[in-house]
């Protein structure tokens, strides 16, 4: 890599550049060979740095990478065509120098994840450093050199789709996902598929799923925050269509208390009053609105406190408090309980309970629901499908989702879901077409 | 079906709503405390430049320079932490409904309400070092005032270019690997402080210190300046052997004797003026407007880039 560095800046040296990169496809296409990687790969530059980093078990690192060679070969093929004596070619050897370091850094990241996943010494980065293309050739024709891992190949089907909208309820959240998709380095990915539910108010929903299943996902899909292929209605209004007025209708905590330390509790909330509440409110309705939120959350005694100064569990409520102030119709938790002990946590749900039989709808994303599913009337379960994609395994009552997976708890439903290589059953797709058969029957 | 008419507070409204929000963090979160470090800059600046400011050309030059960094500094340092530190805050405001022009125009208020205090700390500084300030004024009737807008503006500029990196930061700990860069890069193509090829003057221009230590070199009227460095350079070589003589030393003697000296300054000066820099009114609104420009297009951007704060990873 210092020889092909240092000669690509100039075409006289030709010869080595080409005899760099004839070595290193010839390397690359018996490497991809031993890792299950296209070898057709093998031929093209810069898709080529992208590979080597999946066999190396490094795909983020190798995002980088693949970009930093990308914009070095662009800029070194510029050079040799500009005049030699433009101040503009001296300006561009700052990034290239600068870029050519960076992927000194990433070769040693790439080759360091390759070492591991064959299982050789580190001195071998000595060997992928100075003479990268003769080592890659010798790794790859080596029988001594066998991956320990392969590249993982996502399947292109999965469980099959239930397909047909549900009809919205006149009172409720109506959720039709077609699907949601995101393009993530140049790969269309489908992060969630076919979720059809409708929740009536007054219900309080757990949302279960393992890591990687959608669930925050399927929650800004719901509340227009990220939009989807889909159809959101909340009693017959269209979230995506009118989510400039009803965000504020929709109340979302995140995971995190994202909120300014260096505050008083009292004046976090009368800016979230002011920010929430409809400008029509009178002052005198507002500051009731505030006293009764610090009275409901239990803040009324640390009012003036700064915010850095509450324990864990007042901070969560403060938290929940900023977005209910606003008196939402849909109100949305991401893992309200992460960090409390158990009774804090029960306390949180229990007012969470509160909040759904005043008619709202509430649902709640928690890792450990077993404590507290008995205050849930809902469960749903997401699931990562052979795809990869989140999928809806179950929505319907707490008591008839044990009897649909064979549980006995939660945990286990979340156990039998998850993927084997997460230490799971692997059954994701029989459960999601078990339920979508049954959807159908029901539906008709 | 519930109807959603209810109008939320629109933009000027929520504006004042985040001022109150940073004036509060100006006392509890210690911001306050940029204001004692302006000063302590400004003594500092003062005490090893201040003698020959206004005085003489290179010691304007020098001490304009300094003034220009030490304003680049405080408005650096005011604002580059402000908006990384609470992006995730941010966002999560985003989506309840937080307009990125009132967040934006409430950080402009608040950083303007510190620009001017340095500003004023600064010069308050100076005149107690004894540091002599420009005698005539070019805009307001009163020449402090104009200097002091200078050092504003200078101050501001910097504060809103922090303010966008701050804005294009993730994290502090980018946005303060990035500061150390912009700053070399605003001292370098200062454009009068650092000899520049030709070719990279026109780089000179995206610089406020280049805009701020024109308009303070033409306010302290540069070009009527005696120019000593000659003259100083030359007595090095007074002890110059000729034959056996020292010519040099007999003329800087005669120079001397005859009061002379003074008036050579003051013909190097004149032999070496910088058009640049000329007592002109014009020439000082051109760099505030330049100022004011490269503000604007900062803010813009930072507005620009917080629009798209959704799309933060989470």
């Amino acid at each position: 890599m210092i020889e092909m560095l240092s000669s690509q800046m100039d075409y006289t040296n030709l010869p080595v550049i080409l005899r760099h990169q004839i070595l290193m496809t010839i390397g690359c296409w018996f490497l991809f060979n031993k890792c299950d990687v296209k070898k057709v790969w093998a031929f093209i530059p810069v898709a080529r740095e992208y590979h080597i980093s999946l066999c190396a078990d490094r795909e983020k690192d190798g995002r980088v990478y693949t970009i930093l060679v990308f914009f070095y070969d662009l800029l070194t093929i510029l050079v040799p065509f500009l005049p030699k004596d433009n101040l503009f070619v001296l300006f561009l050897l700052i990034p290239i120098v600068g870029i050519g370091v960076a992927i000194e850094i990433y070769i040693i990241k790439v080759y360091l994840g390759l070492i591991k996943v064959f299982d050789k010494k580190k001195k071998w980065i000595l060997a992928f450093f100075f003479f990268e293309s003769i080592t890659l050739i010798i790794w790859g024709i080596s029988k001594r050199f066998v991956p320990g891992k392969k590249v993982e190949h996502i399947e292109k089907t999965g469980a099959k789709e239930l397909g047909e909208n549900l009809s919205a309820a006149t009172e409720g959240l109506t959720v039709n996902i077609t699907d949601r998709t995101v393009v993530d380095f140049f790969k269309k990915k489908t992060l969630l598929k076919d979720i059809h539910m409708v929740i009536p108010r007054g219900h309080m929903v757990l949302l279960l799923g393992g890591s990687g299943a959608g669930k925050t996902t399927f929650l800004n899909a719901v509340t227009g925050y990220e939009k989807a292929k889909a159809s959101i209605k909340l009693d017959n209004n269209d979230v995506y269509t009118d989510y400039g007025k009803m965000k504020y209708d929709i109340g979302f905590v995140p995971q995190q208390d994202l909120m300014r330390g260096n505050d008083t509790v009292e004046m976090t909330l009368t800016d979230a009053a002011l920010m929430r509440l409809s400008k029509d409110t009178s002052v005198m309705e507002r500051e009731n609105r505030i006293a009764y939120m610090l009275d409901q959350f239990g803040l009324t005694a640390v009012r003036n406190n700064l915010v850095e100064k509450l324990s864990g569990g007042q901070r969560k409520r403060l938290s929940i408090a900023m977005e209910f102030i606003s008196n939402p119709s849909l109100f949305i938790l991401d893992e309200p309980d992460s960090g409390l002990d158990g009774v804090v946590a029960r306390s949180l749900f229990e007012r969470l309970r509160e909040i759904a039989d005043e008619g709202k709808i509430v649902v709640v994303i928690t890792h450990t629901p077993d404590r507290v599913i008995d205050l849930f009337d809902d469960v749903i379960v997401l699931a990562k499908d052979a795809t990869r994609t989140g999928r809806l395994a179950w929505y319907g009552p707490v008591d008839e989702a044990y009897e649909f997976f064979g549980k006995s708890s939660m945990e286990e439903i979340l156990l039998s879901i998850n993927q084997k290589d997460e230490g799971g059953e692997g059954r994701a797709d029989e459960f999601v077409e078990k339920y979508a058969d049954r959807i159908k029957e029901k539906v008709g | 079906m519930t109807e959603y008419k209810t109008k939320h507070r629109g933009r000027v409204f929520q504006t004042f709503i985040y001022l109150g929000k940073l004036f509060r963090m100006f006392l509890f979160q210690n911001d306050w405390k940029v204001l004692p470090m302006a000063a302590v800059i400004a003594g500092l600046v003062s005490f090893t430049v201040g003698k020959n400011l206004f005085k003489t050309m290179e010691g304007t030059l020098m001490g304009t320079f300094a003034l220009s960094c030490i304003c680049i500094w405080n408005g650096f340092f005011n604002s580059i932490q402000v908006i990384c530190r609470e992006r995730a805050i941010v966002k999560r405001e985003h989506r309840s409904g937080l307009h990125m022009t009132s967040y934006v125009a409430a950080h402009m208020i608040y950083q303007a309400f510190l620009c001017i205090l340095q500003a004023i700390i600064t010069i308050g500084v100076c005149l107690l070092m004894k540091v002599k300030f420009p005698e005539g004024s070019l805009i307001t009737p009163w020449p402090l005032v104009d200097f002091g807008l200078s050092l504003f503006l200078i101050t501001y500029c910097a504060d809103m270019l922090a303010l966008l990196i701050s804005a294009f930061s993730k994290t502090t700990t980018t946005a303060m690997t990035i500061m150390p860069f912009l700053l070399i890069v605003q001292l370098l193509f200062s454009g009068a402080f650092f000899s520049l090829p030709e070719e990279a003057m026109p780089l000179t221009n995206l610089t406020a210190t280049k805009w701020g230590l024109t308009a303070l070199c033409a306010q302290g009227d540069y070009n009527s300046k005696p120019m000593v460095s000659v003259w100083n350079n030359a007595l090095k070589m007074k002890d110059v052997e000729v034959e056996g003589e020292k010519p040099l030393l007999t003329l800087f003697r005669e120079i001397e004797e005859n009061n002379m000296r003074d008036d050579i300054l003051m013909k190097t000066g004149e032999l070496n003026q910088n058009h640049d820099y000329d007592f002109d009114p014009r020439i000082v609104v051109k760099c505030w407007g330049w100022l004011i420009m490269w503000t604007f297009v900062y803010v813009m951007v930072t507005v620009l880039l917080l629009e798209m704060i959704d799309l933060d990873k989470r």
